[in-house]
């Protein structure tokens, strides 16, 4: 490991603000399935570890339904439409759903009376379950990926930030002249001694030839400096629609959490489970309810992630991404929905810091750290309050 | 007098079954079946040692292979720097007991360094803070290449004493047994059932803490510097987070607190997959199940632990009729398994897939923790120990006064 070189010569201060914005479309996933952790952590205290699981299942039905709608193995078809995407987005966050409250009316609901360890134990088992369940039984050798000609909005687009220097547009302007002057003499010369070529030349034709040579050097070394200045973000269709539907899906959240009624609901029961139960919310449906709002969010994320930016999948596909979110929701602040919008966003923009840092190797492991920072110096995180235990 | 024969007799019988096993592997059994019970020593270790901040202190700490591989590679470094590249030839056993102490030095540091944030943090942070730890380290391991990167740390020297490996588990037993019956011990459980209430009585929270972390993954290091040895090339891939999920499942099933289960348990849950990988067809190939059987499976099973949910929960009858219902009930499970399966046969995709019963290793650990969890919280043995009394009990003697038998 060799920190203080890296740290200061390998640095591009040009591609960072491109890296800010991948940074913010990938936290725009994470903090999808974050607001899943801080949810249900929010109303019934525990860590929902199946939820990285429940995403990886998210996109293997986004898979399947791809399939079914002929972009299966070798298909060639090559047109698609919006309404694709919309078809393989619901049902990924339908399944996901279904998911999401099996696994809490079997494994999580008949754990509510016992300790929270046995809960979380509960959790890690359902997680593993799946995982390794869902291996047996799902195509993961070699890993598939989704079709990218589901993708009706491929390419890219580019966004110039700062223009290359004056100075060296003058430059540009100011050679080229004089480059494309030398060339046409030095061409003029050849066509009048077609025994001569480029590089077999007589002495007479030499001076010439070096001139035109001199210039073309001095006006590509100019358009050099034009490239290499200049800051340009490029932006993938895929991921700015992940970043805007990630937007709306979570403008959705907001309006169902602060104004309906299961959202108040929502609200009491996470303020205080007992009393909320006591006060007439019927605290079973509105777990169900969180589970399946929770469980939609990453259905939604895992879609897009697999259909945008196509990654390869395994049982183990969510397993990291959870993690990253469950860090997210922590450092936002767990159980606080604003927060774990902003903790995924940050997570997003950190582990890609890691990666134009030159440290891409140690880009997963950026997630642990931050957690256990977070988790020594400030555990009720960024947007929390802390919160006093009772004895 | 009475105590000091049973101290003697265990001392013994802990000792001399080391030497039985050993000499009872090398005798009679192959290469393969020694390495497997040198896993099992090395997983009751482990479990032991888990069960140490887990079960008994309270801590819940998910990220004990961390321990194992930090003990694993620092041993394995020093051994392979010194012996394979150094060219010097010390006596072997001695060589590997100074290793394991290395090993346990260096997953003790680690070990305290994990304890301090359980200071601060409780129940599933905590948990969570492990997890990353583990993480961290396996991470940072695979990406030094001065220990193999991500291919492995290879040309360790072999030393490979099967009865050392037993002996470390029987010392760690030994030690956490006794810890819990002295009065520092106590101090042990006291964090475990009330953090505090134990701090208002006048424990010191912090040390007993940052003690069990100490010595937990001290053993842990231990266990590991014994398995460079035994194979001889250590991978980041061997210390997963699926390693400290089985060591996690041992201590769970064996039942949080209890070190007897938790030593059973080991045994039991390193040997399963070994099993399953064993099972063979009578014409000599692996025993291959179709989809369709293993969902029955799972059916069967869920259908069979809801009943017992429901007969548990109502709480009523007598003991003799509740476990008559038991039994009923795995007797359906056993015969809907079948029917479901062949409920399921028409199903081309599910009854053409093949899987190999090797293949369903961690499935089955996975739904021992759910349905444990669900069933019996506490674990098999919950917190109840082997002891000389019972097995006095046994043998239909009259139990020993209850002073003795406190466990």
């Amino acid at each position: 490991m060799h920190l203080f070189p890296h740290l200061l010569a390998g640095l591009e201060f040009r591609t960072l603000p491109e890296q800010l914005v991948n940074g913010l479309f990938l936290g725009a996933i994470y903090a999808l399935i974050a607001l899943g952790y801080t949810m249900v952590y929010g109303v019934l205290r525990l860590i929902n570890f199946a939820h990285g699981e429940v995403y990886m299942l998210g996109a293997y039905t986004a898979l399947f339904v791809s399939y079914a709608l002929g972009f299966g193995v070798g298909s060639t078809v090559t047109s698609s439409s919006v309404l694709n995407l919309l078809i393989m987005l619901l049902a990924s966050m339908t399944v996901c759903s279904i998911v999401g409250v099996v696994i809490e009316r079997f494994a999580y609901r008949p754990m509510r009376s016992h300790s929270r360890i046995a809960s979380l134990i509960t959790a890690i088992g359902v997680s593993l379950f799946l995982q390794y369940a869902g291996a047996l039984f799902l195509p993961n050798s070699p890993p598939p990926s989704i079709n990218e000609q589901v993708n009706p909005f491929r390419g890219s687009t580019q966004l110039t930030l700062v223009g290359p220097p004056a100075s060296a547009l003058q430059a540009i302007r100011d050679a080229k002249p004089a480059a494309e002057q030398a060339t046409a003499a030095f061409n003029n010369y050849l066509k009048a001694h077609p025994t001569e070529s480029e590089f077999n030349i007589s002495p007479a034709g030499q001076p010439l030839r070096d001139a035109a040579r001199t210039a073309e050097d001095k006006l590509e070394s100019a358009e050099r400096e034009v490239t290499g200045s200049g800051v340009t973000i490029t932006i993938r269709y895929g991921e700015l629609i992940i970043f805007i539907t990630s937007l709306i899906l979570m403008g959705i959240l907001k309006y169902l959490v602060s104004n309906t009624r299961p959202g108040r609901a929502m609200r009491a029961v996470s303020h205080d489970f007992d009393s909320a139960s006591l006060m007439g919310v019927n605290v079973n449906s509105i777990v169900t309810f969180t589970f399946i709002v929770g469980s939609a969010l990453a259905g939604a994320g895992a879609m897009m992630q697999a259909t945008f930016k196509g990654t390869p999948m395994t049982t183990f596909f969510g397993l990291l991404p959870g993690v990253k979110a469950f860090v997210a929701a922590v450092l936002g602040g767990i159980g606080n929905i604003p927060g774990a919008v902003l903790g995924g966003l940050l997570m997003g923009v950190a582990e890609t810091l890691m990666i134009w840092l030159g440290y891409s190797r140690y880009a997963d492991a950026i997630a642990f750290v931050v957690l256990i920072v977070v988790l020594l110096f400030r555990p009720e995180g960024l947007l929390g309050s802390a919160e006093v235990d009772k004895v | 007098m009475k105590f000091w024969t049973t101290r003697i007799v265990s001392f013994i019988i802990g000792i001399g079954g080391c030497f039985v096993i050993d000499l009872l592997s090398h005798r009679f059994v192959g290469s393969y079946e020694q390495r497997l019970v040198v896993l099992a020593g090395l997983y009751v270790t482990l479990a032991v040692s888990l069960n140490l901040i887990n079960g008994i202190t309270g801590q819940f700490s998910i990220g004990h292979a961390a321990f194992y591989q930090i003990g694993a590679y620092t041993a394995g470094y020093v051994s392979r720097t010194y012996i394979t590249m150094g060219g010097h030839n010390p006596p072997a056993i001695p060589w590997l007991l100074g290793m394991m102490v290395l090993g346990a030095i260096a997953a003790s540091i680690a070990g305290f360094v994990v304890g301090l944030p359980s200071l601060r943090l409780r129940g599933d942070y905590l948990a969570i803070v492990t997890l990353g730890f583990g993480e961290i380290i396996r991470i940072l391991v695979q990406n030094t290449d001065a220990l193999g990167g991500s291919y492995a740390l290879d040309k360790i020297p072999k030393i490979q004493p099967i009865w050392l490996v037993w002996l470390l588990a029987i010392v760690c037993i030994a030690v956490c047994r006794n810890l819990i019956k002295t009065a520092r011990g106590l101090t042990f459980l006291a964090v475990r059932e009330d953090e505090v209430a134990s701090s208002a009585m006048g424990v010191d929270v912090t040390s007993v803490k940052v003690t069990a972390f100490i010595i937990g993954s001290a053993f842990a290091g231990a266990a590991g510097a014994l398995l460079a040895h035994y194979e001889g090339l250590i991978t980041p891939t061997t210390f997963t987070m699926d390693v400290s999920f089985i060591i996690l499942t041992m201590v769970v099933l064996g039942g949080t607190g209890s070190i007897t289960g938790s030593a059973v348990a080991a045994i039991f849950l390193s040997y399963l997959p070994e099993y399953l990988r064993g099972l063979k067809t009578s014409a000599g190939e692996p025993l291959v199940v179709s989809g369709a059987a293993v969902i029955a499976g799972l059916a069967a099973v869920v259908v069979g632990v809801a009943f017992i949910k429901r007969i548990l929960d109502s709480g009523r009858g007598t003991p003799r009729s509740r476990a008559l219902k038991y039994l009923g009930i795995a007797v359906g499970v056993v015969i809907l398994e079948p029917i479901i399966s062949f409920a399921l046969h028409p199903i081309k995709p599910l009854s053409s897939m093949s899987i190999e019963a090797g293949q369903l290793r961690m499935v089955i650990f996975a739904a021992t923790l759910i349905v444990l969890m669900l069933l019996r919280p506490e674990g098999v043995f919950a917190h109840h120990e082997f002891s000389w009394s019972w097995v006095r009990k046994l043998f239909g003697k009259r139990p020993v006064p209850q002073a003795e038998v406190a466990a």
